[in-house]
This record gives structure tokens, sequence and C-alpha cells, in this order.
């Protein structure tokens, strides 16, 4: 039985060592050859910092979505909520929406949502009902995800978003 | 003297049976966990070859022959890694970024030395060439990748791996198993680094060794 042994000299651990220092050597030799053929070669230095979108963990919670043609959500136990951007809620919106903005680089402040929360007990809703752009992702369906996260219940969200609302009209909407 | 003797005798043997359990393990954690997301074709790759070259491991048990499975797994494993990260180098630079580790003036740098250590070790280890030093470079490849996938998955990123094809979060996330995935590797690469002396190949072929 050869081969499998555990015996190394100093001298064959340096051969090794200075054997996978060539290998990067030659790897690097390699990278700026290839860069440099390339056509839109990457510059070894930025010129910027890079641009990244990780998103932070936030509580998400179940959500279940609605179909708007399914829609009974203008009662007095729906509380609805617009997702979408201010102007394009002053554009058109359902009848008592009110409008929390989703932004997806900007978590929807604890001040809001606590604002959703008195309001829905206030007014003795039974589910809040939120609708978006409809866009993929859906920011009606991530706002409805982040109010469940945050502890409410019976939350769902519009499949399609407004867009679909719009071409199926509910009663009570502001066309 | 004789208790050292005996010790020598028994660091093959325990080496084998290490290397079994590595096996074991391994295949166990691709088929019944799925550590190895089946969504490209390269960890299609490396996921299922493990089966073939792991029934060839068990068979070629003895002698030099016993590491050229891993050797042959892993070469497969870094070629299908390389081979995205050089076509397209400003994607992968992208996902080095993402990691949020290095400083802006080596990320570029990392993006394009890395896939090519990553291509010449992997050669080497497939026609055995220096597989040693070949190894050194992928354990130490896998180290850099445990710890940064340690301080991602600390900070909670949700991100994919960047570890073969550039994916999104949702295609490929980072996950515990991700660094069991990467602790087995590592271990193979070390098994390679300790125990194969005259590993078959070209280099032996040649009369080189």
């Amino acid at each position: 039985m050869h081969g499998l042994t555990f015996k190394s000299s100093v001298g064959d651990w340096r051969r090794v060592i200075i054997e996978a220092m060539v290998v990067v050597i030659l790897s690097a030799v390699a990278a700026i050859a290839v860069n440099i053929v390339r056509g839109e070669h990457l510059p070894w230095i930025a010129d910027e910092p890079y641009e990244i979108f990780v998103p932070c963990p936030e509580p998400l919670g179940e959500v279940s979505a609605l179909v708007p043609s399914a829609l009974e959500i203008n009662d007095d136990k729906t509380v609805i909520i617009d997702a979408r951007t201010a102007d394009l809620f002053g554009t058109w919106h359902i009848d008592r929406a009110i409008n929390v903005s989703f932004d997806y680089l900007d978590p929807v402040p604890e001040q809001t949502i606590n604002d959703v929360v008195s309001q829905t007990a206030r007014s003795g809703a039974q589910r809040v009902v939120v609708y978006g752009d409809g866009g993929n992702p859906d920011s009606g369906r991530e706002l409805a995800r982040e109010l469940a996260g945050r502890g409410l219940k019976n939350v769902f969200f519009i499949t399609g978003g407004a867009d679909a609302i719009r071409s199926k009209p509910v009663e009570g909407c502001l066309l | 003297m004789m208790k050292r003797d005996k010790l020598k005798t028994m660091v093959p043997i325990i080496a084998r049976i290490g290397l079994g359990a590595v096996y074991l393990a391994t295949v166990g954690a691709v088929f019944g966990f799925g550590i190895i997301v089946p969504h490209a074709i390269e960890d299609r790759i490396a996921s299922w070859g493990i089966l073939p070259l792991g029934v060839i491991g068990i068979i070629a048990w003895r002698g030099s022959w016993a590491l050229l499975p891993i050797r042959v797994y892993l070469a497969v494993v870094f070629l299908s890694a390389c081979w995205f990260k050089i076509a397209d180098p400003h994607s992968f630079a992208l996902d080095v970024a993402t990691y949020d580790i290095l400083p802006v003036a080596l990320i570029n740098p990392m993006a394009l030395l890395l896939p090519w250590v990553e291509a010449l070790a992997g050669v080497m280890l497939l026609i055995g060439f220096r597989v040693r030093s070949a190894a050194l470079l992928t354990a130490g490849m896998m180290i850099v990748f445990i710890v940064a996938l340690s301080v991602a998955l600390a900070r909670g990123l949700d991100m994919s791996c960047g570890c073969f094809a550039s994916s999104g979060a949702n295609e490929d996330p980072i996950s515990v198993w991700t660094l069991v995935r990467d602790g087995v590797w590592l271990a193979m690469s070390l098994a390679i680094v300790l125990f194969d002396h005259q590993p078959p190949g070209v280099e032996r072929l040649s009369g080189l060794r």
C-alpha cells in the first residue's frame, strides 16, 4: 500500500507551498491576459463602489391572495391600504383606502405601522386588504407580508394590484 | 518506539475510515437533505457526480487509488464553478461585492484572479499533476469561502452564494447547509494535501514522480 501515507518532510511541504504560489502567479498572468483581450474588460480597480441590494431581514408574515373579481372588500369590516406611491394614490384609489407607500429600500416606519394597527382596532375591522402596483414583486404583497410580520392578523393582498382592480371596478371606487 | 510505529500504522487506517465517513456523509447529505440546490447544471454535476465516484472510491479503496475519486470530484466541482466566473467577471464581481467584506479596491482583482486559480487547480487535480499543491489551493479557497459565508450568515444577509452560476437569493440562497457543503469540500481537499503522495495521473505515467 503506497501513496496513502501521512509522512511529509519539511522540504516536501516547502515544495508544495512554492508550487501553489507558482499556480497563483500563473493564474494572475492568465487573468491579466484574458482580461486585456476581452471586449468589455473589467477594470482591475473599480471606478466607484458597487451598488448592491441585499434586503435586510424583516419580519415577514404569511398573507393570502384575493382575486379582484371576488372582491367584497369595501365594507366596514375591512381596512384597505394602497401600497403605491402618493402620486399614484392621488391619481386613483379605492374609496376609504389609506395610503402607506411601500419602498423596497426603506422599511415602513414603526409609527405608520402603529397607526394602521390602531386604526384597525378603532374601526372594529376584521381584516386588512392591501393592493399595490401589481408588479413583480408586487408592492401590495410585500407590504401585506410586512404588516403580517408586525403582528396584524387576517392580512390579504389583491392579485394584480391596482390595475387589476381598475379593470374590474369595485362598487364605491373613485374612478 | 513500538507505540510510535503502531501509531504510524494506524494513521492510514484511520484516514481510510475518515474518508469513508466523508463519502457517506456527503452522499447522504446531498441526497438526503439537498444541500446542493439543484437549480443549475453545475450544481447537478456537483451533486449527482458524487454517487458513481463514491462507488469507485469504495472499490478502489486501497493504495494510491484511494483518493482518486475525491480528486476527480473536487476537480469537477472547481471546473464547474470557474467557467461562469471567467465568462462573466462583471457578475462575479457583483457577487463578491454583495458579501460586503472586501474593500472596493480588492473586489475586481479577486473577481478576476480567483476563477483562474479555481480553473488551474481543477485541471491539475483532474490530470494528476502536482495534486497536493492544487489541493492546498482548493483548501485555502474553501477556508476563504467558509469565512465569507459565515460572516454573511451572521449578518442575516438574504443573498445568493455566487459559488456557481450567478443567481438571485430566491434561487440559490446561502444557508448553514452551504457551510456544511463547503466544509465537506475542505475536508476532501485536506485529505489530498495530507495523504495523496503518489497520485495516479500524468505525472506518474510520465515518470516525473
